[in-house]
């Protein structure tokens, strides 16, 4: 009996993780099977073997803008993160050592920012990247991204940095180290679990945008995957097998940045910034 | 150390994220604000603070009673969402707070849907929810609880219902993040001091757990369903509003009002109003904000 209790809560949870992983698992399922087996008023749960073909992978990397899309998702989740990382290291940093009246103003941003309809901001984004002739250029979604990120990534980072004792600063100061360096040698090694929990923050929010990239990048040839992924759905015809192999290949690179980064990413969430 | 110096360089450090929210955020704010008092419309989003001043968008918009329904499905699909994102988070964050073999893999299999995109969730549901060949469809007919299948997103009476599904699959790992953190936060000897004093399970969650999570779990509601009222992915790449404007929350609206229908001055009047919506409902709970936002240094 208390063997079985102790079991019970571990059963009970990957079950009920299974159960939740299953849009995901039926996504991938639809993806590996020819239309006939899909089109069907009483699909197998599960795949027969012998069916499964990647037919749907080969298809959609030939006639589609995918990997063009991709390297485009690529190109902005990656300089979205990069600037927005730094942006929120220096500031967490000064926000966690200083008190300034910083601490007020980025607090009430962080505020802002957790209530402005994005579908409002993004009206004046459009014109401002009009009338800088930014329309059709990633910078303008690097930068939309950037302002969706920082808020919430400096309070992460601030949150790391306030776990990290004041003397080792000290210390160094004492052996004649400048703050700036002090901060670049000694303080941000010893924080990266906050850069791997910063990191996957803004990787996954500016990889899943699709309102800014949807609003700012008209042209198809500038599309990121998300905005690409959905100017397939209402189509006539639809292949779901293909469009199912795309929104799983689109979710493939975050899958893996979350499993290898998830410890970092709930000490961050937990400790850092969210105190209960 | 240098006082003066110090503050130079923590004003310095400070102003890379200053000159993004002044630039990015306080400005685009003005812009939208100037907007929503302006009359008439201009296929130039450029030129709009040009027009004439006007109060006349904000008078349409509360004199408009489809307006009122948008913010009547809003608040359903807001409600709806957040309650049942609320109840899988507290289930799964009560069952990871146990013991267990292999409980770090299965926290990740909990948390994963909150890393995937919004649109890809949609995708996904969409098909679930598909009419003719959906797998929903499939399943309750032969559970019986269906004899003819339901058309999910294309009928008025289930639409929003099948909105909020990919919102709450999405959204209920940020409810087993939070309250996991408050549960671990709970010490382990007031539990056995209630069995000690022969409490029921019941009386211990009630008691001790509840009482131990309960800032963390407003909390999360209200951060929650802020995210959900604002809501712009899963709506628009489901069903831009539709069907016969059934799902239509005002996040939607603002959209389709300024880039389908080019009427950029009543969507930002509309903006407005969501905005100041979302921050009345902070402010009642403020207190609890002020500590999290606003909390000292160290």
């Amino acid at each position: 009996m208390k063997k079985l209790q102790s079991l019970l809560p571990g059963v009970l949870s990957l079950l009920l993780s299974l159960i939740m992983l299953f849009p995901l698992y039926w996504m991938f399922n639809t993806s590996v099977l020819p239309t006939s087996e899909i089109l069907s008023l009483n699909p197998s749960l599960w795949p027969s073997l012998s069916k499964i073909s990647f037919d749907a992978y080969v298809s959609i990397l030939h006639h589609t803008s995918i990997l063009r899309w991709f390297s485009n998702s690529l190109n902005i989740t990656l300089w979205s993160s990069v600037i927005s990382m730094a942006v929120s290291i220096m500031a967490g940093y000064s926000l966690s050592r200083f008190r300034t009246r910083g601490q007020a103003v980025m607090g009430f941003f962080l505020l802002v920012n957790r209530m402005l309809p994005g579908t409002l901001i993004i009206i004046p984004f459009f014109i401002m990247t009009n009338s800088l002739h930014l329309l059709n250029n990633p910078i303008a979604v690097i930068l939309a991204n950037i302002t969706a990120i920082v808020p919430f990534a400096t309070w992460m980072m601030k949150g790391f940095f306030d776990s990290i004792p004041v003397e080792l600063e000290e210390a160094a100061f004492v052996d004649g180290c400048s703050r700036l360096k002090t901060l670049i040698r000694i303080i941000v090694p010893l924080t990266s679990p906050g850069l791997a929990a910063t990191g996957i923050y803004s990787a996954i929010l500016a990889w899943s945008d699709f309102l800014f990239s949807r609003s700012l990048l008209l042209d198809s040839n500038q599309w990121t995957i998300t905005v690409g992924t959905i100017s397939f759905i209402g189509q006539y015809m639809v292949q779901w097998n293909s469009l199912m192999a795309m929104g799983f290949l689109s979710v493939v690179p975050m899958i893996v940045l979350f499993f290898l980064l998830e410890p970092f990413f709930v000490q961050g969430m937990t400790s850092g910034a969210v105190k209960g | 150390m240098n006082t003066k110096r110090s503050a130079v360089f923590a004003y310095g450090m400070l102003l890379p994220a200053l000159l993004v929210v002044a630039l990015l955020l306080v400005y685009p704010l003005y812009l939208a604000l100037n907007a929503s008092f302006r009359k008439g419309q201009t296929s130039n989003f450029s030129e709009i603070n040009q027009l004439p001043f006007t109060l006349d968008n904000y008078q349409d918009m509360l004199a408009d009673a489809s307006v009122w329904r948008s913010l009547w499905i809003s608040i359903q699909y807001t409600f709806f969402s957040t309650a049942i994102g609320f109840a899988i988070g507290l289930v799964t964050a009560l069952l990871l707070n146990r013991n267990f073999f292999g409980r770090r893999l299965v926290r990740t299999l909990i948390l994963v849907p909150w890393a995937i995109p919004s649109v890809v969730v949609s995708l996904g549901f969409v098909w679930i929810l598909d009419a003719s060949y959906g797998i929903l469809n499939a399943m309750l007919r032969s559970l019986g609880i269906i004899s003819t299948h339901i058309a999910w997103l294309s009928n008025p009476k289930y639409a929003l219902f099948a909105v909020i599904l990919p919102t709450v699959w999405k959204g209920y790992p940020f409810f087993t993040l939070m309250l996991l953190a408050a549960l671990q936060s709970v010490p382990v000897e007031l539990y056995e001091a209630g069995r000690v004093d022969g409490a029921s399970k019941w009386r211990l969650f009630t008691h001790i757990t509840w009482p131990g999570i309960r800032t963390a779990a407003i909390l999360s509601v209200v951060l929650n369903g802020l995210w959900a009222f604002r809501e712009f992915d899963f709506i628009y790449s489901m069903t831009k509003g539709g069907p016969m404007g059934a799902t239509e929350t005002l996040a939607i609206r603002i959209y389709n009002e300024a880039f389908s229908f080019f009427h950029q001055s009543s969507a930002a009047a509309l903006g407005m109003m969501t905005f100041l919506l979302c921050i009345i409902s902070a402010l009642a709970i403020y207190p609890l904000i002020k500590e999290q936002f606003f909390g000292g240094t160290r």
